[in-house]
């Protein structure tokens, strides 16, 4: 509840530091708001309370996921430094939006009623139009904002109707009320409530890019700017997850043995839609879309399972894809950046490919580690926070017997190896022209922290363990 | 409060509606039906003061008078939620008015920033 | 046929009332698919929030139903035609859809058409739980609306500013013409 408040009052003042000459002190205003929004959600701490009338509800688990929000949010925005010296960019205007989407996702986090996860999805995805779009001279931006708004906008016409057919079988919005519907499962429910709960599924599905709902995801990845891009795959596919942890914990456990198997054909199609289409990439960026893509399949793996260890799996997976993803976008930022100096060329396409990491490592150790370790712990590669995040996910898979899909999973982990690796072979074996990129401290900052955070929680990935 | 309001309660604005329609109806076909029609080129052509017809009626216009309407749309539904709180001003007390300060004062934010930001200035 | 007409004869007023606004709205919703001219279009979506506004009234929802004509039929419609007038179509360029594209969306639309109607009309032991019993005919009315809105509903309503401002911000972002811009 206090991160909600404070930051949309942030999100105000930040429109308004934006009338001010200079530029600089966006940045660290937003830094500090953005910390401040961090303490404030930890002062609930080890309590459980449901705000005005069991709208909204703050327990560690909802904490937790906050709080992997607001740090993936906190990265991305210090990676974003390059604005104050692009005459177009509208940094208070983009800080601001991120500050307000940020309350979407922590409504997604923590409703208790329907109507709450609607406000947030439909905050968090305008937010998101939006920052799509805003390299506003750009063909490309352009079009992905538009195509992401037509395909979103529909996804969530599906999602509201599911939502207004579960209202019209149980009568309640709340999730408690139709968890207490559902608990009827063994007197037949009415058909209007599965139905209505396929289109939830299928709109929510929508939001964290399962497959068959993916195909808007590496157009729209590969025409945002990449540092929203950056923002795109983690905060939403995290808030995505954690709303959609919650429904089906809340409310379906009673029908799982409807929902159960549809998840997990959708896990499974979504894993191998995502792995073996990045393999045929070439940019880099669009390799990383659909990498978002199979990440969501590993994710969904906890959900189809939905065990009682579903809950710290997802956790662990979603900070350990976050910061990885944080990094990785973060490189081939400054990688792109001094491309397009040296080359002077117009079209992003050649920038963003494999190539233009070729040699990287030799003159830039830093970038090349920091690329290295995100690609390992994408890849599930042992000592790294990827791997735990992996391991979590297949024991709750075991856990409730879903051995094919364990299977498959295992496979696509495999091919994803190839198309990571192809990264790391290209930076540490390949030759190319890379002059040593000049690096601003707070990218080195993150970068580092990122390193470390992703080693560390492989290495001793009991730290998370027991908090919620 | 009256308790037991019924669709039917409607009848007479229906029947308005009705009447309304119909008498367009009529007259726009009765006009049609008794009136002489002579048919030729001049006759025909989009009157535009004499001037020859060039183009299409339909041109790109400037992205000002969308922006224009969109925000009208916003303060629009924003108006509408008002009526409610209106309606129930009294049971809601002072609550209700602190609720009410709240979000207009989000909204008026959001009017102020747009006013700084120029966009209701017009070349 | 037989069976329809038997049901056709035991309708109330308000029964045929909704069965010629359901009529109505199905035939001018199918218009704003079909219509060739994207201007005529809107006028058939016009026509279809109006009837919904009809529905509404037969639900007791006045309010929504005023609000629904208000701010969809008005404000809304103008913003759709506005974009048309963007959009600046001319019949040449109009892209031909693959008979692909044509027959798959059928089939999508036709699944979910002939899911959803049997779903509807299931038999009665699949009814809703929330059955007539407890039914409130003044639920929509202007007060009870506001009560819920500002009471048990607050913090939606509340955050839905937000919602406001995002639009807001993001349509001046996107939509301000910046110095340099082309200018019609």
């Amino acid at each position: 509840m206090f991160p909600i408040v404070l930051l949309s009052v942030f999100a105000v003042v930040l429109l308004f530091l934006g009338f001010l000459k200079s530029r600089s002190v966006l940045l660290p205003a937003t830094l500090l708001f953005l910390v401040a929004a961090l303490v404030a959600n930890f002062l609930d701490w080890n309590k459980t309370y449901l705000y005005f009338n069991s709208m909204l509800r703050t327990d560690n688990l909802s904490m937790v996921f906050t709080a992997i929000v607001l740090l993936s949010s906190f990265l991305v925005v210090a990676l974003s430094g390059s604005f104050e010296d692009d005459e177009a960019a509208q940094p208070a205007e983009y800080y601001a939006i991120i500050l307000f989407s940020l309350v979407g996702a922590i409504m997604m986090i923590g409703y208790e009623n329907l109507v709450m996860l609607f406000v947030g999805v439909e905050i968090l995805s305008v937010a998101m139009y939006i920052l799509t779009g805003s390299d506003k001279r750009n063909l490309r931006s352009n079009e992905a904002a538009l195509k992401y708004f037509l395909m979103g906008a529909f996804a969530t016409g599906i999602m509201l109707f599911g939502m207004a057919l579960l209202y019209g079988a149980s009568g309640s919005f709340t999730l408690a009320g139709i968890a207490s519907y559902a608990s009827h499962a063994q007197q037949g429910l009415s058909l209007i409530f599965y139905v209505g709960l396929l289109m939830l599924l299928v709109g929510l599905l929508f939001k964290v890019s399962a497959a068959p709902f993916h195909f808007w995801t590496p157009d729209v990845y590969d025409g945002a700017p990449t540092i929203f891009t950056a923002y795109m795959s983690t905060v939403v596919k995290t808030a995505g997850f954690a709303a959609l942890l919650h429904l089906l914990a809340a409310s379906f456990t009673y029908v799982y043995s409807f929902w159960g198997i549809i998840l997990a054909v959708v896990t499974a199609i979504t894993l191998i839609a995502g792995n073996v289409t990045a393999v045929y990439q070439n940019s880099f960026k669009r390799m990383m879309a659909y990498s978002s893509i199979s990440h969501a399949g590993y994710l969904l793996i906890g959900l189809a399972a939905l065990s009682a260890q579903s809950r710290q799996a997802i956790v662990f997976y979603s900070l350990a894809y976050s910061i990885a993803t944080i990094s990785a976008f973060g490189v081939l930022m400054l990688v792109t950046r001094q491309r397009g100096m040296q080359t002077l060329s117009s079209n992003p396409l050649s920038n963003e490919s494999f190539d233009a990491f070729n040699g990287l490592a030799k003159q830039n150790p830093l970038l090349g580690l920091a690329m290295a370790t995100s690609m390992l712990s994408l890849a599930g590669i042992p000592l790294t926070a990827g791997f735990w995040g992996k391991f979590y996910m297949f024991s709750t898979a075991v856990e409730r017997g879903q051995i094919w899909l364990l299977v498959v999973a295992v496979l696509m982990s495999a091919v994803g190896i190839y198309y990571y690796f192809r990264v790391i072979i290209a930076m540490y074996f390949r030759d190319g022209a890379t002059e040593p990129i000049r690096i601003s401290p707070v990218f080195r900052y993150v970068l580092v922290a990122a390193i470390i955070l992703t080693i560390g929680l492989g290495v001793a990935p009991g730290l998370l363990q027991g908090l919620f | 409060m009256n308790t037991t309001y019924v669709p039917a309660d409607y009848l007479p604005i229906l029947i308005q509606m009705g009447l309304a329609l119909g008498f367009i109806v009529t007259t726009m076909l009765v006009t049609h039906a008794i009136g002489p029609k002579r048919h030729s080129v001049k006759k025909d052509d989009p009157f535009e003061c004499g001037i020859p017809v060039q183009g299409d009626a339909r041109t790109p216009i400037s992205i000002k008078y969308f922006l224009i309407a969109i925000l009208f749309v916003l303060f629009d539904v924003e108006v509408i939620f008002l009526y409610p709180w209106a309606v129930n001003f009294k049971g809601l007390g002072m609550t209700g008015f602190i609720e009410m300060v709240l979000f207009m004062g989000l909204l008026l934010a959001g009017f102020f920033y747009i006013i700084r930001k120029g966009v209701l200035k017009w070349e | 046929m037989t069976e329809f007409l038997a049901f056709f004869k035991t309708l109330t007023p308000t029964g045929y009332l909704f069965l010629l606004l359901t009529a109505l709205t199905v035939i001018s919703a199918m218009g704003v698919v079909t219509a060739r001219n994207p201007i005529y279009s809107v006028l058939a979506l016009i026509a279809t929030f109006f009837c919904l506004s009809g529905h509404y009234i037969l639900l007791n929802a006045q309010f929504l139903a005023a609000v629904n004509i208000i701010v969809y039929a008005g404000a809304i419609m103008v913003l759709f035609l506005f974009t048309i007038m963007f959009l600046n179509l001319r019949r040449e360029d109009e892209e031909a859809k693959t008979n692909l594209t044509k027959i798959a969306s059928v089939i999508v639309g036709g699944t979910l058409m002939v899911m959803l109607i049997m779903i509807f009309r299931a038999k009665s032991s699949q009814l809703p739980v929330g059955s007539t019993v407890g039914f409130e005919p003044n639920t929509g009315m202007v007060e009870n609306l506001g009560h819920l809105l500002y009471g048990s509903y607050i913090l939606p309503f509340e955050l839905a500013s937000v919602l406001f401002l995002i639009a807001m911000v993001g349509a001046v972002m996107l939509g301000k013409r910046e110095a340099g811009d082309r200018h019609f």
